[in-house]
């Protein structure tokens, strides 16, 4: 190994451990004498290159990790809060659907299945103290109004039509009860002039302002019912 | 939904022992290495407060990263890998050019008492007057223990790029050492 080689080797690295550098220093004292300088040089270098670290890093250090994964901690929360925010909220979208999105694809199905479910509530031989007055004030939200009595009035109160606000009447029938519904206009129903099924018929007539549906049983004059309705309800402009 | 939320409650202990686990871990990082990262990133920048932030920003991203450290040997060269990548970073956002010195602003305010100080005060100017490409090998080595190989990979260069630049740092400091002898007799007086 020549010396300029060698020299070259030991400035790279002066703890080199390569066999032929070994065996050159070996060899001669003057390299020998080299590589102790240069390894004394580098302990001054080492020395130098280790500058004063401040007293407290790392105490700092552990500190700032501390601060950062509690403040983490919190954001996992917070997250966590959204999360049962929004999935809270989500029930209760699916639930205010479930309730107010029809289930009846028609309102004569929808028109029976109402009438069908309270028929338990009201029979032929039901009191009929439901005044005119107290039945045009809730005639009012529907801009109409009854001139006369229509006929022996049950029942009259506010139902949901299928999610819709609207007026529900039980008037006496020939054998059974009369169903009307006042609903207000919407675009919701595709209505069919006239209706049945096994026990119960059905009519509709719609006005301006509101839609008047008659359900009544098989003995029932539904189209003198509408009639009479068109007769005895103004509707306000 | 529910179910995850319970579930984790179960697990809670096991999560809060591995966090245990891995802040153990962290703080035994932060001693034994915090020191030499310090000065590595001392040299690489020249200040000292600079070099202190960027050694935070970099144990912060260790601490978040710690689970991909699978061996502990190579803790060293993954934290100055992640060093190295925040101060191209800083270099990024603001564009100052440190080479750009061309007096080194080392203020070592301790009183130089000894010999030894004398002579480290007078070394860490020609250190730092070294160029970049010269300076980082020779700090990864002498201060890292690295070896040529290790360095290479950590700078992205070849071995004899390495030992050749590791050669010109000695050389050029040597130079210094020889031509300026009655610079470093001033410190005496």
């Amino acid at each position: 190994m020549d010396d300029l080689q060698f020299r070259r080797s030991i400035y790279a690295d002066p703890q080199c451990t390569d066999e032929d550098i070994i065996q050159a220093v070996a060899a001669d004292p003057s390299k020998q004498k080299f590589l102790n300088d240069v390894q004394q040089f580098d302990e001054k270098l080492l020395a130098a290159l280790k500058v004063p670290v401040p007293d407290d890093m790392a105490q700092k250090l552990i500190l700032q990790q501390a601060l950062n994964s509690h403040q983490q901690d919190k954001k996992k929360t917070k997250v966590h809060l959204a999360l049962a925010a929004s999935v809270a909220i989500t029930a209760g979208l699916v639930v205010k659907l479930l309730m107010f999105t029809s289930t009846h694809d028609s309102v004569a199905e929808y028109a029976f299945a109402h009438t069908a479910h309270e028929a338990d509530y009201f029979t032929n031989n039901d009191d009929t103290n439901v005044t005119l007055a107290s039945l045009n004030e809730k005639m009012t939200s529907f801009s109409g109004n009854f001139t006369d009595k229509l006929g022996d009035l049950i029942f009259a109160d506010y139902c949901r039509f299928d999610g819709i606000k609207s007026l529900h009447l039980v008037y006496k029938g020939i054998t059974s009860p009369v169903n009307v519904f006042i609903i207000p206009k919407n675009d919701k129903f595709t209505y069919t002039q006239s209706f049945s099924n096994n026990r119960l018929n059905g009519r509709s007539e719609q006005y301006k302002d509101a839609d008047v549906i008659v359900v009544g049983d098989k003995s029932e004059p539904l189209q003198k019912w509408q009639e009479n309705i068109k007769a005895t309800v103004t509707w306000s402009i | 939904m529910i179910k995850k939320i319970l579930g984790n409650k179960n697990t809670t202990s096991q999560v809060s022992s591995s966090m245990a686990t891995k802040q153990t871990r962290y703080e035994a990082l932060v001693k034994a290495l915090h020191a030499d990262l310090f000065r590595y990133a001392y040299w690489l920048c020249r200040e000292k407060q600079i070099a202190e932030d960027l050694v935070q920003e970099t144990f912060l991203r260790a601490w978040r990263a710690l689970d991909s450290l699978k061996d502990e040997k190579a803790a060293k060269s993954w934290l100055i890998t992640i060093l190295r990548r925040e101060n191209a970073r800083r270099f990024e956002r603001k564009r100052f050019d440190m080479s750009e010195y061309e007096e080194a602003t080392i203020t070592d305010t301790k009183a130089m008492s000894s010999e030894q100080d004398i002579e480290n005060h007078w070394l860490r100017e020609k250190i730092s007057l070294l160029p970049e490409e010269y300076r980082e090998p020779l700090v990864l080595q002498v201060i890292g223990g690295f070896s040529g190989e290790e360095i290479a990979s950590l700078l992205s260069l070849n071995k004899n790029t390495v030992m050749t630049r590791l050669f010109r740092a000695r050389n050029q400091l040597k130079d210094a050492l020889e031509k300026e002898p009655e610079v470093r007799g001033t410190y005496n007086g």
